[in-house]
């Protein structure tokens, strides 16, 4: 498991409002165009007034384009119905004191609501509804509604059952409904037969009674949900009717009213399309429902493609999850794909949310919730499932991942399902609590896992048998051990409500948040292919790190590779992994690593704290890069633990290399002037809060240094000759120029550069986490008193307030933390002899660089030509760039005198001989002037080097045993 | 066989199985084959994990398999745990045809190592390998592991195509699933649930490498659950049986 998901973290609880939307079952906001314009919302109390003087008191609400009630106990009555299915809207003036309004619908239903709040609370709602209504009417919504109603089985039912009537009037026998018939939409039952036998489902009865109810409460749209629907509900939904009623009931039906042509679109648009959703659903179409005679057809192979694939397509983060297809290919027997495919989205997205996600963190919190429940309700058999250590969730996970589909006989599923969209998901709590508690005695007897699930699989297998084989009374005998189930359900689990479901989710989802992370984190460190020098606790570091820096900013959505990408390579290769772009590597690097971070720490006189911001630099950058070696612009977890492990282990040679190869861009073993430049910078810029001007001393003396050798070394035209006054090659400062045995030469040649990279570097890299508390240096009272009451919150006020105070009484400090922080005080920066001092000591110690070019011989010209600009650059950008803002540094003036020296005091003049005089004075010449350091270096390079030529070395050593002229 | 034997409930050892493996390369079908002796085209994909049983014999003795067959696509990974909790032995399944699997299989493998009972016996098998019969197959399997492929060969369809074309479709060698294998500690086959070959070798093996007698011990000593308790004891003395190798494989009633 590769992916690191932190889509947990994101989670918001919902809103009221949301929660609102939720229950009346209404789609969520969807973005709309610029020319909408945003409609308010309102609540107030009514009261819904029947035409048989039966009334409601509840609460109507104005959610355009809904107009939305619900009855104060929220079961006995309540409606969800589209603006646009309204036709007409009268004020009644009967009685005075009463504010009442008449509604006639589309489906010419009439009724009467009484808006009981204040006077000037009715007059803006009704201002805001008619608002809405003309919006509605200037969309043309109310035009949709004739054509959209026809794809609803009920109108036909409906309608039939009028003609009926009248040919019954008219003892008239001709057939006409069949001309209205053929435009409802349906699924694949009604080619290939509704699972279950018809006459013992009494299809029959349960289609006269909706026909009854749809008549006189509305229907699909305008449907009015008394408490007699969802007994009806409870009793079975007819086959035909079923998929356009969870259509309505779970709300499924207004996504498909607002997205007209959406579903077709979506496939149109992904057409031909692969990816590892795609893939893994081909390998499902035919392992979903396969006893079900479509599915052993081409037909409804193709419609569950469909309606898999377009669901992908929609929610790619989701994709695919083995389960929807079950889930899939069973609705689809009830309703056409376009239904099939919105009613999807509500289960995955609103109704089961997080159950079918990657982590399927919505899974696993239901199962605690569930658990919670069952020690709840059925304190006994949970003590006795821990004592035998059996786990719920092996036989329950299922049930509710699969809506008991394939759990239990498709025709008890079913009506589960229909209660589930009904009465939503605390249905599956119910049903499950109600399935331990009938088997409870059988169940204290288990002893292990599989004992439960084979008692679990017995008992389904036998729902259709009688509860009461045994009893006296034939009505008891006739009850089946499903209607048992449902009445127990229903009746003993009554308490377990919306909103019980809605807290247990709440409080548990820290916990699986928190075990799912721990569980991934732990697989992550378990699946690298290597942990490099780390050890597994280091590793964990180094992903928690990772973590943070992934929640700060999340990594760029996973990008579909092109199908050619995908079947050129390797299964493995497409695994999702979790690759982290430029801007997160920084806040990675910043929480490792010490100068990739600017630390302020800010003092007022009240209290001290440390402010972290996330440093920005080519250097940074540059590291991104040499890091990815795979290319792919992004890096994994792996990817970042190899290039820490390339780094944080090093010893003074490693560093040196690790950092040359970091500049080195086109791996050629050579720097380019550019890149020695670019590696100054790179050093300035771990520099850049180290106190004193050692550093910089260093850093410039590097420098010159550099460019000194790197011309002395460069390849002349003709080596063998070197009398010759042949000029110097011309180098451009985009060509090879300087190799690892040359720099390392010239690092090792600064004492501060060498324990720079022989210590300093590595300890810059820290996996444990700093914490940003200070050392408690200058405790102040009131300082940390205030620290230990103070919240996040106020902390920040706090602060500022400090820091006013601070500036005003003068103690208001702001000094940065230095990355390295070993030198603490100012000191006389100490430059280790340059391996060539002894000669420019003596040669040009009066001549500047630049003169020295003008009067020099022409051996000396191209060095010092090429020199300058380098020396320009030292000048120019230390001061500005590298330096801190004035106004934060504690010594700016101190600072610019210090950078100005080091790059003009501190540079050891240098220039190189003729190379006639290294001819002649190397022979006898010893090494008199070198001291021991020189000595060091020599071994170093004896040992280390690789890079240099014989000649190459020759001349190193005639160099640094020039004697002064 | 299966049902004579279990009159002898007393002598029965429940040894707790788990199959593990990426998607659809064929964990269910093994277990349907072991199980019922079936082969299915078109098997339901496991939502969490389905639970059979089987009776196997071993000698004297009567095994009682309890195979949790776990779904595999990769976002159920995080259930797992659930299923291979006290398990005494494990499966871990790949395909012959499809490299990534093998790579799957071996991060199940070290998850069960660190995460699992640590004295669960693991076995790896590379399932499908009817897809890639060839008359190269044979000729390495009966050098390296001749006591368990021996009688096998008769499970080989008779026309094997003799080129290598067939052979193509492999990705995963036998010598490199074996040599990993055994570095890794574990039970190796190469299995066909849709010929049959090396599913009833692979189940016998593992039974004969579980700790019968501890569980037995343990499970007398009604300290609960077989399983744990069993593995919590330690050592491996169970597995003299394996001397008999031939025998104990026909009788094996699967």
């Amino acid at each position: 498991m590769s992916t690191i998901s932190t889509q947990l973290r994101n989670f918001k609880e919902p809103t009221k409002e949301q929660q609102t939307q939720l229950f009346f079952a209404l789609p969520p906001d969807m973005p709309r165009g610029e020319k909408d314009v945003e409609l308010e919302r309102m609540e107030c109390q009514a009261s819904l007034v029947l035409s048989g003087e039966e009334v409601f008191a509840g609460k109507l609400h104005l959610l355009p384009p809904y107009l939305a009630f619900c009855s104060l106990d929220r079961k006995s009555a309540r409606f969800s119905i589209p603006l646009s299915t309204i036709r007409r809207v009268e004020r009644l003036n009967a009685r005075a004191g009463v504010y009442a309004l008449s509604l006639s619908l589309y489906h010419g239903m009439k009724f009467v609501i009484h808006i009981t709040s204040l006077r000037p609370t009715a007059d803006l709602f009704c201002s805001l509804l008619r608002d809405a209504l003309k919006v509605e009417l200037q969309r043309g919504r109310m035009k949709t509604v004739k054509t959209f109603v026809k794809t609803c089985y009920s109108e036909v039912l409906v309608a039939s059952a009028e003609n009926e009537e009248k040919e019954a009037e008219a003892a008239k026998t001709d057939d006409n409904s069949s001309s209205s018939e053929s435009a409802y939409l349906g699924g694949l039952g009604l080619k290939f037969k509704f699972p279950g036998d018809p006459k013992k489902l009494r299809e029959a009865s349960k289609t006269k009674l909706w026909t009854t109810y749809l008549k006189s409460h509305g229907r699909n749209l305008t449907l009015f949900r008394y408490a007699q629907c969802t007994r009806l509900v409870q009793v079975g939904l007819p086959n035909r009717l079923r998929g356009e009623m969870w259509e309505t009931l779970s709300g499924s039906l207004y996504l498909r009213y607002e997205n007209p042509d959406y579903f077709e679109n979506i496939l149109k648009e992904n057409e031909g399309r692969i990816n590892t959703a795609t893939e893994e659903i081909e390998k499902d179409l035919h392992r979903s429902l396969p006893e079900y005679s479509a599915y052993q057809s081409e037909e409804g192979i193709a419609s569950l493609r469909k309606v898999l694939q377009a669901y992908s397509f929609r929610n790619p983060e989701t994709g695919y999850c083995q389960a929807m297809n079950i889930l899939a290919a069973a609705i689809l027997i009830y309703m056409s794909e376009e239904q099939a495919f919105w009613l999807l989205e509500v289960i995955c997205d609103r109704l089961l949310p997080g159950y079918y996600s990657p982590s399927m963190h919505g899974t696993l919190l239901d199962q605690r919730v569930f658990e919670a429940l069952v020690h709840r309700c059925l304190p006994i058999l949970y003590d006795h499932f821990q004592q035998v250590d059996v786990q719920l969730s092996v036989a329950s996970l299922p049930w509710f991942l699969s809506l008991f589909i394939n759990s239990m006989p498709m025709v008890f599923a079913f009506r589960i399902i229909d209660c589930f969209f009904c009465m939503g998901p605390k249905v599956l709590f119910q049903v499950g609590l109600a399935i331990l508690k009938i088997n409870g005695e059988d169940l204290l007897q288990i002893q292990d896992d599989g004992g439960f699930i084979q008692l679990m699989r017995e008992y389904f297998s036998k729902l259709g048998e009688s509860a009461h084989p045994e009893s006296s009374d034939p009505r008891a005998r006739a009850i089946t051990r499903f209607q048992e189930l449902l009445l127990v359900s229903f009746r003993e689990f009554a308490v377990i409500t919306d909103d019980t479901i809605i807290n247990e989710r709440r409080r548990y989802r820290s916990e699986i948040v928190n075990s799912i992370e721990s569980f991934s984190k732990r697989s992550a460190v378990r699946n690298l292919k290597t942990l490099g020098r780390f050890t597994k606790e280091q590793a964990g570091l180094i992903y928690d790190a990772l973590f943070k820096a992934i929640c700060v900013v999340p990594p760029p959505a996973t990008v579909f590779p092109t199908p050619a990408l995908l079947t050129t390579k390797d299964g493995s290769e497409e695994r999702p992994e979790t690759r982290i772009g430029l801007k997160t590597f920084k806040i990675f690097l910043s929480e490792i690593c010490t100068w990739a971070r600017d630390e302020r720490v800010v003092t007022n006189g009240v209290s001290s704290r440390v402010e972290r911001n996330i440093a920005d630099h080519e250097l940074i950058d540059r590291l991104f890069f040499f890091w990815d070696t795979s290319f792919r612009g992004a890096l994994s977890f792996q990817d970042l633990l190899n290039g820490l492990d390339g780094v944080m282990f090093n010893d003074l040679m490693e560093n040196i290399e690790w950092f040359f190869n970091l500049h080195d861009k086109n791996k050629d073993g050579y720097l380019t002037k550019d890149e020695v430049l670019t590696l100054s910078e790179s050093l300035l810029f771990i520099f850049r809060f180290e106190v004193g001007d050692a550093y910089l001393g260093a850093v410039s003396r590097f420098m010159s240094n550099a460019f000194e050798y790197g011309d002395a070394l460069l390849p002349r035209s003709d080596a063998a000759e070197p009398n010759d006054d042949s000029p110097q090659p011309q180098i451009e400062s985009n060509q090879p120029y300087m190799n690892l045995a040359t720099f390392r030469m010239v690092v090792l040649a600064d004492e501060i550069l060498e324990t720079f990279f022989e210590t300093d570097f590595n300890s810059t890299f820290k996996l444990e986490p700093v914490p940003l508390d200070m050392p408690s240096s200058n405790p102040s009272v009131l300082g940390s008193l205030w620290s230990n009451i103070a919240s996040d919150d106020n902390r920040k006020f706090f602060n500022i307030v400090t820091d006013q105070i601070g500036r005003t009484i003068g103690k208001h400090q702001v000094y940065h933390r230095p990355a390295i922080g070993k030198i603490t005080s100012l000191e006389e920066p100490k430059a280790r002899e340059s391996l060539l001092t002894p000669t420019m000591r003596h040669s040009t110690s009066s001549t500047s660089l630049n003169t020295g070019a003008s009067d020099s011989s022409t051996n000396l010209a191209t060095p010092s030509v090429s020199t300058s600009p380098s020396l320009l650059t030292v000048d120019t950008p230390t001061p500005k760039s590298k330096i801190s803002p004035a106004e934060y540094s504690p010594m700016p003036t101190m600072l610019q005198a210090a950078a100005n020296a080091a790059a003009y005091m501190e540079r050891t003049p240098f220039a190189i001989d003729d190379a006639k005089d290294d001819e002649e004075d190397t022979d006898d010449e010893s090494a008199a002037e070198d001291d021991g350091v020189m000595d060091e270096v020599d071994a170093f390079l004896e040992e280390h080097d690789t890079g240099l030529t014989d000649a190459d070395r020759e001349l190193a050593k005639d160099l640094i045993n020039a004697e002064p002229v | 066989m299966a049902d004579g034997a279990s009159g002898s409930a007393e002598r029965s050892v429940q040894v707790k199985l788990v199959l593990l493996g990426e998607a659809a390369v064929g964990k269910s079908s093994v277990v349907l084959r072991f199980v019922s002796n079936e082969f299915q085209a078109n098997k339901e994909p496991t939502i969490g994990a389905a639970f059979l049983t089987q009776k196997c014999r071993l000698e004297d003795r009567v095994l009682r398999y309890e195979i949790w067959d776990t779904a595999g696509q990769e976002r159920f990974h995080s259930l797992a745990p659930m299923y291979y909790r006290n398990a005494q032995a494990a499966v871990v399944v790949y395909d012959v045809t499809k490299a990534s699997s093998l790579e799957k299989a071996k991060t199940w493998v070290k998850e069960l190592q660190r995460q699992a009972n640590p004295n669960i016996v693991i076995a790896l098998a590379g399932n499908k390998v009817d897809l890639v019969q060839s008359s190269t197959a044979p000729a390495a399997a009966a050098t390296s592991e001749s006591e368990d492929e021996a009688d096998d060969a008769t499970a080989t369809p008779g026309e094997a195509p003799a080129s290598g074309e067939s052979d193509s479709l492999r990705q995963v060698p036998r010598e490199e699933a074996e040599a990993y294998a055994q570095e890794a500690g574990l039970l190796f086959f190469e299995t066909s649930a849709k010929t049959g070959e090396g599913i009833v070798e692979l189940f016998t093996e593992i039974a004969k490498k579980i700790p019968i007698d501890q569980i037995l011990a343990s499970s007398r000593g009604g300290a609960g659950r077989p399983g744990a308790a069993g593995a919590r004891a330690g050592a491996q003395e169970g597995v003299n049986l394996e001397e008999n190798a031939a025998k104990s494989k026909d009788s094996c009633n699967c």
